[in-house]
């Protein structure tokens, strides 16, 4: 057809076939409708932040976001601390928070952070006058898996300081 | 009449105006497209949860339930009235399948769900789990750990849920 076509033109340029072009677009549209989302929640997974697979279901809810990976900890995308990276007994690298940022089991760099986002919502709530727009104490924590749980506590008790009282800890949903 | 015809069937769809609509939106959905599917794991800080008032109950023993975590496997602790008639004096322990819990999948917790069932069927109402785990347990295990204690995978329903055994965990302090 395509033949004709040209030999009726006289010859002219033959047009571009796209028809096998738009039969790809089409799968690739179709795969990615059924991969959007609309999830409050995003990670970028990397080699310092491996999330744990889980068999919970629950869905994430927006809150304040702490990424504790192996070389920094982050507070809504910010960077507030370097992490400290050392070898345990049995040869194994691992992170933790180094000492001079410590104060006995608080970590005042992050707690400091903490409180102005406790501030913010506290602010937020009076004006809005609703209590569920204000400061819920909810804290999505993503950590990296081969964090020591040492990490992990310090994180929790000095989110505990600044009024953080609700975990949440963001997983991966497993096949469970 | 006849030529007009032949002039249309030879022309084709045009598909151009579909490529653009196509081309634009790929990159629309590529963007809110999400390749790992993200749950949450609530818990509590411990202070906070004891300083909820709680309803007392003289007649009905506390089960308090801990399971303790470290590089020699679980210890339950707070059932002992029920574990050591079923299982003997190591009843409470579930060891890991290799000495020193070398890795994460080296910890046995198909067993501590199978204890932890054992324990339910004996406290139906109980909901409640504290997690001890030793500073250098890493997070994986940890979240493995919430996932054994929080619902029997092999023991559904007939809508094919699994069976709740303690939902609500909270992570303790932790030794040194």
């Amino acid at each position: 057809m395509a033949k004709k076509k040209v030999s009726r033109r006289g010859g002219g340029t033959e047009e571009l076939n796209i028809t096998s072009m738009m039969d790809m677009m089409t799968i690739i549209l179709v795969f990615l409708l059924k991969s959007y989302s609309t999830d409050d929640v995003s990670v970028a997974p990397s080699d310092d932040l491996q999330i744990p697979v889980s068999t919970s279901l629950k869905s994430p809810k927006l809150a304040v976001n702490v990424i504790v990976t192996a070389t920094q900890i982050m507070v809504d995308g910010e960077p507030v601390l370097e992490m400290e990276e050392y070898t345990d007994e049995s040869g194994r690298a691992r992170s933790r928070v180094p000492a001079s940022a410590m104060r006995g089991q608080n970590i005042p760099d992050l707690l400091e952070r903490l409180e102005q986002k406790r501030e913010k919502a506290e602010g937020i709530g009076q004006r809005v006058g609703d209590n569920e727009a204000g400061f819920q104490g909810e804290i999505l924590l993503q950590a990296h898996k081969e964090l020591p749980y040492e990490v992990i506590r310090s994180v929790m008790f000095t989110a505990g300081q600044a009024q953080f009282s609700q975990f949440r800890f963001v997983v991966i949903k497993g096949n469970g | 009449m006849s030529d007009k015809r032949r002039q249309l069937e030879e022309q084709g769809l045009d598909l151009v105006p579909i490529m653009n609509l196509v081309t634009i939106l790929i990159p629309f959905l590529l963007m809110s497209a999400q390749f790992v599917n993200l749950a949450v794991i609530d818990s509590m800080l411990p202070a906070i949860v004891e300083s909820e008032p709680v309803e007392e109950k003289p007649d009905e023993e506390k089960l308090d339930l801990k399971v303790m975590i470290n590089d020699k496997g679980f210890t339950v602790a707070g059932a002992d009235k029920i574990l050591p008639e079923e299982a003997g004096e190591n009843g409470r322990v579930v060891p890991c399948h290799e000495d020193g819990c070398p890795t994460p999948e080296s910890y046995d917790v198909a067993s501590l769900t199978d204890r932890l069932a054992l324990i339910k069927d004996q406290h139906e109402d109980e909901e409640n789990v504290v997690l001890v785990p030793d500073s250098s347990v890493s997070y994986e295990v940890i979240i493995r750990t919430m996932d054994a204690t929080r619902d029997d995978q092999d023991d559904r329903d007939s809508d094919n849920r699994p069976r709740r055994l303690f939902p609500n965990v909270v992570l303790a302090g932790g030794v040194k």
